[in-house]
C-alpha cells in the first residue's frame, strides 16, 4: 500500500515534466537536439559548398592537406576544451607553444630526441601547473593568470632564443610527421588517437565527469565529495603539456623554431572549442564538437586559399562562423525551452 | 467588528473568475478564481505548480492573463505592468524581496517616488515613513538610514510592506512570506497582517504551511493543476485533512506517520560532535547520534545549525572541536574525507549546493558514489542492483534518466539527491531542511524515505526550521541557539511552543538569566525557569546558590517530577512556598505569561526548609513587571 502512495504523485510529476521537456519531439528531433550532429551537419554543408566553389577542394590530396593542417591547432584545442569545460580559460597556450618550441629546439642540440621531447612536454606541463595552482588554490581569475603567463612565456621565448629562429634540427625528427601507417600520416593518426583518448577520458572516467561537474556547479561537485581541487588544476597541466606536444609536430614539419610561433593561437583554439558548442561558463561541450570546430576552421581557411581569396578575409569568415554558430544555438535553445 | 458580522461582508475589492494562462504549450492556469474583500485575509493554497504564484503575478501585474475576467473595484482590470498595479493600489510582497540592497531603508520605502521627476523632500519622506511604520506597530524596529543589505530577512519584508503602504496599497498579496522567517518573526508578521486587515485592507496569503493558514486566514481558495477546487471557503469550516485532500486531489493520510522505534533498534553511538567551533556562526555545538536514530537539530534560522553541518562536512573552516565516527576521531578536512568516513550530506540550498545542472539525472544520482569510488573509471557499475532498486523506488522511468534534473519538481529533485547519498551506503546521513521547496504531496514520501533509512540502521540527522516537521520526524532534538547547544531532549517531551521558547536567541533570554541570578543571590535560593507538564518538566535556565539546597533542575534538561528534589511543589503549584514532605526545602512557583497571554513557563525559587520565606506577592510583582518590560522594544 505504501508503495502505491509513494509512487503515484511522482509518476504524474515525472510525466508532466517530461511532456514539458520533450513532449512532441520524435526521433528526428532527438537527433537534431544533439549538438555534435548539428556541428557535423554544418561541417558537411561547408564541405559541399566549398567543393562546389573549388574543384580542388574534394581531392584526396587536399583532404590530407586539411587533416595535416588540423593537427597542430587540433592538439592545442584538446587542452583548451578541458580548461573551458571547467569554466576556465587559458590564454597562455600560444605563448607556451612558442616557448616550449624554443626549449625543444635548444634541447635537441644537446640531447637525443627521446629525451628532448619529454623535456619540452614536461616544461609545458609545469607552466600549466603553475597557472592551475594560482587559479585553484588562490582563487585567482583564470583570464588574468593566463594573461600574465602569456606575457611571461612570450618574453622568455624571445630571451632564450636571442630573438632569432633556431634551425639545424636533427633530420630524423620529421619521422613523426612523414611516416605513414596504412597510408595515413603519423601526425593525423596521432591527432585522431588523441581525440579518441580525450573522448574516453571525458566520458567514461571519474576525472572526466568531475571536470564537467566542476564547470557546471563547483560547489555542488565539492559537496558531493569530488576532488574539485585536483581536477581544477589538471586541465591547465593538460593544456600546457599539449601545447608542447603540438609544437613538436610543428617543428618536425618546418624544421625550425621561431620565438613568435603560436602567436594568437589561443584565439584559434578558443574559437574551435566555441564553434564546437562548448559553453564558456563551463559544464557544457564535447571533445567531438571541438574536433568538428577545428575542421570547420581549417576548411574555411583552406577553401578561401584554394579560391585565391586574400588571407585577410579569413578572419572575417571565421568570426562570422563563430557568431552564426552561437546565434543558432541560442535560437534553438529558446525554441526548445518554449516547447 | 468584522468578525461578528461575517454575513454582511464587504463588496469584493478584487474578483477574478475563469482566469487562464499558458506559457507556450504549458497551461499554468486553466480556470482559476480569486475573490478578495476589504477586511479579510484569504489564503491562496495549492501544491507546487498548482498555479498560485502565477495567479498572484497576474493580479499584481507581473504577467497578463490569457483569458478570464479580473474585476477591481467593480470595473474590469487590465494591468500592463507592476507599476500600473501599484498605481491602482495593488502590491505583491514576494519571498525574494525586490529591494535595492545598497540603498537605505528610507530610500527603499519610497523607491517608486524616486522615479518621479522633481526634488524629493527627505524630511517629508522621513515623517511619512515613521507614520507607516507606526501603523505597522514597528516604529522603532527599523532604522531608516540603515542599508537594506544589513537587515534580516524579516526586516526586509517589513520594508517591502512599508513600500506597499507608501503607495497606499489597498490590496496586498503576500507570496510565501514566511519561507525564510523564524517562528518569532512569523508571529510578528502575522501581527502586522492582522493590523492591515483590521485597517480595512484586502490581503491574500500564499503559503503551503497549513498551520499558518489556520493561524491567519479568514477564508481560503485552493488551486490544483491550474483550476480552482475550493473557492472562498471559510477557513474554520475546514480541517487540515480537507485542505490537503483538496490540494493533492486525494487523501494522503497523516503527513507524519510516527515511526515505531523499539529501543533495541537503536544501536551504538556512531557519530559524535564535541565542542564544534566554526566562527562566527558556530560557538560550541555538541551532539551525538546512534544507529537507527533520527536526531533533529532545532533552532531558528541563523542559529548556526546549517553552518555546523557545513563545518562538519569540511565546507567551512573549523577552529576547534572533535568529530568521532564510530567512536574514533575522524579528520574531516574536505567533503571527500567525510564521504569516505561514511557520511552523507544533503545541503540546504538544493540548486546551489546539490544539483549539478549539466549532468543528467543518472549522473546526479551517481555522483557521490563516483567520488567515493577509488579508481580511474566512474564506478557506475558498482552496486548496480542497488541503483536499479533505488530508481524504481523513486518511480523514475529508466528512459528519463538522461534528461536534465532541472525539469523535475522540487520534491523529485530532493528525492534524487537523498538517493545520491543512500547509494554510497553511508552510516550517517545529514539532511538540512529536507522539505524546503517541496510540495505537501511529496513531503510525506521524503519522510518515509528518511524513516526507512533509519530503519535500515542509518543514523539520520535532520536540520529543520519547521518545528512541526522536526518533532514529527525526530526521536530526539538537540536545540541550538546562537551557535551553542542549549538542550538535548526526547521529541515526545516537546511541542512547538516549548521548542520555540528553548530556541529563543540568547540575547532575548539574557534578561531572564540575569533575573534568576538576582533572585538567587537576594533570597539565597536555587532559582530556575522551567516549562511544566503534568508530570514532566523542561528546565530553560537555572541559577544555583551555595547556601541553597538543590532543586535538582539543570538548564536544557528534561526530567520527570519524581527525578527532582521538589516533586511536591511541582505537583501542587500553590501560590505560596510549598515545603517538601521531608522538610528539607521549600519552593515557590510563579507562572509567567506574555502580553498576548502565551504561556512563558514558570519561575521557581527553592530555599532551605528552615529559611524564612520572602513574601510571594512581592516576587510575583517583580516578575510580572519584568515580563511586561521585555515585550516593549
Amino acid at each position: 500500500m505504501t508503495d502505491t502512495v509513494q509512487g503515484a504523485p511522482e509518476d504524474r510529476d515525472a510525466a508532466a515534466t517530461d511532456q514539458r521537456a520533450s513532449g512532441s519531439i520524435g526521433l528526428v528531433g532527438r537527433i537534431l537536439r544533439s549538438l555534435e550532429i548539428r556541428m557535423l551537419g554544418l561541417a558537411l554543408l561547408l564541405a559541399v559548398i566549398l567543393s562546389l566553389l573549388s574543384p580542388f577542394f574534394l581531392t584526396e590530396r587536399n583532404i590530407f592537406n586539411i587533416l595535416d593542417q588540423s593537427v597542430v591547432i587540433g592538439i592545442v584545442a584538446v587542452g583548451m576544451t578541458f580548461v573551458i569545460l571547467t569554466g576556465g580559460i587559458d590564454l597562455s597556450v600560444g605563448a607556451v607553444f612558442g616557448l616550449t618550441g624554443i626549449i625543444l629546439a635548444q634541447a635537441l642540440q644537446v640531447m637525443p630526441i627521446p629525451l628532448a621531447i619529454p623535456a619540452a612536454v614536461a616544461t609545458g606541463a609545469g607552466i600549466g601547473l603553475f597557472s592551475g595552482l594560482l587559479i585553484a588554490v588562490f582563487g585567482l581569475a583564470p583570464f588574468v593568470v593566463t594573461l600574465g603567463v602569456m606575457a611571461i612565456g612570450r618574453s622568455l621565448s624571445f630571451i632564450l632564443s636571442g630573438q632569432r629562429s633556431i634551425s639545424g634540427l636533427p633530420p630524423e625528427l620529421d619521422a613523426i610527421v612523414y611516416s605513414t601507417f596504412l597510408g595515413i600520416p603519423a601526425n593525423v593518426l596521432f591527432l585522431l588517437g588523441l581525440y579518441l583518448l580525450a573522448w574516453v577520458y571525458l566520458t567514461y572516467t571519474k576525472g572526466g565527469r568531475t571536470i564537467y561537474a566542476i564547470g557546471s556547479n563547483k560547489e555542488a561537485a565539492r559537496a558531493a565529495g569530488l576532488s574539485t581541487m585536483f581536477y581544477s588544476i589538471l586541465p591547465y597541466v593538460v593544456a600546457g603539456a599539449l601545447s608542447a606536444v603540438a609544437v613538436t609536430f610543428s617543428l618536425a614539419q618546418i624544421m625550425s623554431a621561431d620565438p613568435l610561433a603560436g602567436n594568437q593561437m589561443e584565439l584559434d583554439a578558443i574559437a574551435a572549442v566555441v564553434i564546437g558548442g562548448a559553453s564558456l561558463y563551463g559544464g557544457r561541450g564535447s571533445i567531438i564538437g571541438t574536433l568538428l570546430g577545428v575542421l570547420i576552421m581549417v576548411m574555411i581557411r583552406n577553401g578561401l586559399n584554394l579560391m585565391g581569396v586574400s588571407p585577410f578575409w579569413q578572419g572575417t569568415a571565421i568570426g562570422s562562423i563563430i557568431i552564426i554558430a552561437l546565434l543558432a544555438e541560442r535560437l534553438i535553445n529558446w525554441r526548445s525551452n518554449r516547447n | 467588528m468584522l468578525d461578528t458580522h461575517r454575513d454582511s461582508r464587504a463588496a469584493p475589492l478584487l474578483d477574478a473568475q475563469g482566469v487562464s494562462k499558458s506559457f507556450g504549450s504549458t497551461q499554468a492556469l486553466v480556470d482559476a478564481a480569486l475573490t478578495l474583500r476589504p477586511g479579510e485575509i484569504v489564503g491562496l493554497l495549492g501544491a507546487n505548480g498548482a498555479g498560485k504564484s502565477t495567479l498572484s503575478r497576474i493580479v499584481s501585474g507581473h504577467i497578463q492573463p490569457s483569458g478570464g475576467e479580473v474585476r477591481f473595484r467593480d470595473a474590469p482590470l487590465r494591468l500592463t505592468s507592476t507599476r500600473d498595479a501599484l498605481r491602482r493600489g495593488i502590491a505583491l510582497v514576494a519571498q525574494e524581496t525586490s529591494l535595492a540592497p545598497d540603498m537605505s531603508v528610507l530610500e527603499n520605502i519610497f523607491l517608486p517616488d524616486l522615479a518621479t521627476p522633481g526634488r524629493l523632500s527627505y524630511g517629508g519622506m522621513r515623517v511619512r515613513a515613521r507614520e507607516i511604520l507606526s501603523e505597522l506597530g514597528h516604529d522603532h524596529a527599523l532604522p531608516l538610514d540603515a542599508e537594506v543589505r544589513t537587515l534580516s530577512a524579516a526586516q526586509r519584508q517589513l520594508v517591502e510592506i512599508a513600500k506597499a503602504l507608501a503607495l497606499d496599497a489597498q490590496l496586498i498579496i503576500f507570496d510565501e512570506p514566511t519561507a525564510s522567517l523564524s517562528t518569532t518573526e512569523v508571529n510578528l508578521l502575522f501581527d502586522v497582517m492582522s493590523r492591515l486587515r483590521d485597517g480595512g485592507r484586502a490581503l491574500a496569503f500564499v503559503s503551503h504551511r497549513l498551520e499558518e493558514v489556520f493561524a491567519i486566514t479568514d477564508r481560503v481558495t485552493i488551486l490544483r493543476e491550474g483550476r480552482v477546487v475550493a473557492e472562498d471557503v471559510k477557513t474554520s469550516s475546514l480541517s487540515q485533512g480537507d485542505i490537503i485532500q483538496h490540494m493533492v486531489g486525494r487523501d494522503i493520510g497523516a503527513i507524519y506517520a510516527k515511526r515505531e522505534v523499539a529501543s533495541d533498534d537503536i544501536g551504538d553511538r556512531i557519530f559524535e560532535v564535541r565542542h564544534l567551533r566554526a566562527l562566527p556562526w558556530v560557538g560550541d555545538i555538541s551532539f551525538s547520534v546512534r544507529r537507527g536514530e533520527i536526531l533533529g537539530l532545532g533552532g531558528l534560522v541563523g542559529a548556526g545549525r546549517s553552518e555546523a553541518a557545513e563545518a562538519i562536512w569540511g565546507l567551512r573552516p573549523r577552529q576547534g572541536g572533535e568529530i568521532l565516527v564510530g567512536g574514533k576521531p575522524a579528520k574531516l578536512r574536505q567533503p571527500a574525507d567525510a564521504v569516505r568516513a561514511g557520511l552523507g550530506f544533503v545541503a540546504e540550498d538544493r540548486r546551489a549546493q546539490n544539483i549539478i545542472p549539466d549532468l543528467s539525472v543518472r549522473e546526479n544520482l551517481m555522483v557521490a558514489q563516483m567520488g567515493q569510488h577509488r579508481g580511474f573509471g566512474r564506478g557506475y557499475g558498482k552496486r548496480a542492483d542497488r541503483v536499479a532498486r533505488l530508481i524504481s523506488d523513486l518511480g523514475l522511468p529508466a528512459d528519463r534518466l538522461d534528461t536534465s534534473l532541472l525539469n523535475y519538481s522540487g520534491g523529485m529533485q530532493q528525492k534524487i539527491i537523498i538517493a545520491r547519498w543512500l547509494l554510497t551506503e553511508p552510516d550517517i546521513l545529514i539532511m538540512d531542511e529536507p522539505t524546503k521547496g517541496v510540495d505537501i504531496g511529496t513531503r510525506s514520501s521524503i519522510y518515509r524515505m528518511l524513516q526507512a533509512a533509519a530503519d535500515d540502521g542509518l543514523a539520520v540527522i535532520v536540520i529543520s526550521s519547521d518545528f512541526e516537521e522536526l518533532l514529527g520526524l525526530a526521536e530526539r532534538v538537540v536545540v541550538i541557539s546562537d551557535g551553542v547547544t542549549i538542550a538535548d531532549l526526547p521529541a515526545d517531551r516537546l511541542d512547538e511552543e516549548k521548542l520555540t521558547l528553548l530556541a529563543a536567541p540568547r540575547t532575548s533570554t539574557a534578561r531572564n538569566q540575569a533575573l534568576l541570578a538576582d533572585l538567587s543571590r537576594l533570597h539565597r535560593a536555587d532559582a530556575f525557569w522551567t516549562l511544566l507538564d503534568d508530570d514532566g518538566l523542561i528546565c530553560l535556565a537555572h541559577a544555583g546558590h551555595p547556601d541553597a539546597p538543590k532543586s535538582g533542575l539543570a538548564a536544557g534538561e528534561a526530567m520527570d517530577f519524581s527525578q527532582t528534589m521538589i516533586e511536591q511543589a511541582l505537583r501542587t503549584r500553590e501560590p505560596s512556598f510549598v515545603a517538601e514532605p521531608d522538610g528539607s526545602r521549600q519552593t515557590l512557583l510563579v507562572q509567567m505569561t506574555d502580553k498576548r497571554g502565551h504561556d512563558m513557563g514558570w519561575i521557581g525559587l527553592t530555599i532551605a526548609g528552615d529559611a524564612v520565606p520572602p513574601d510571594p506577592g512581592d516576587i510575583r510583582v517583580e516578575l510580572q513587571a519584568l515580563t511586561d518590560e521585555t515585550k516593549e522594544p
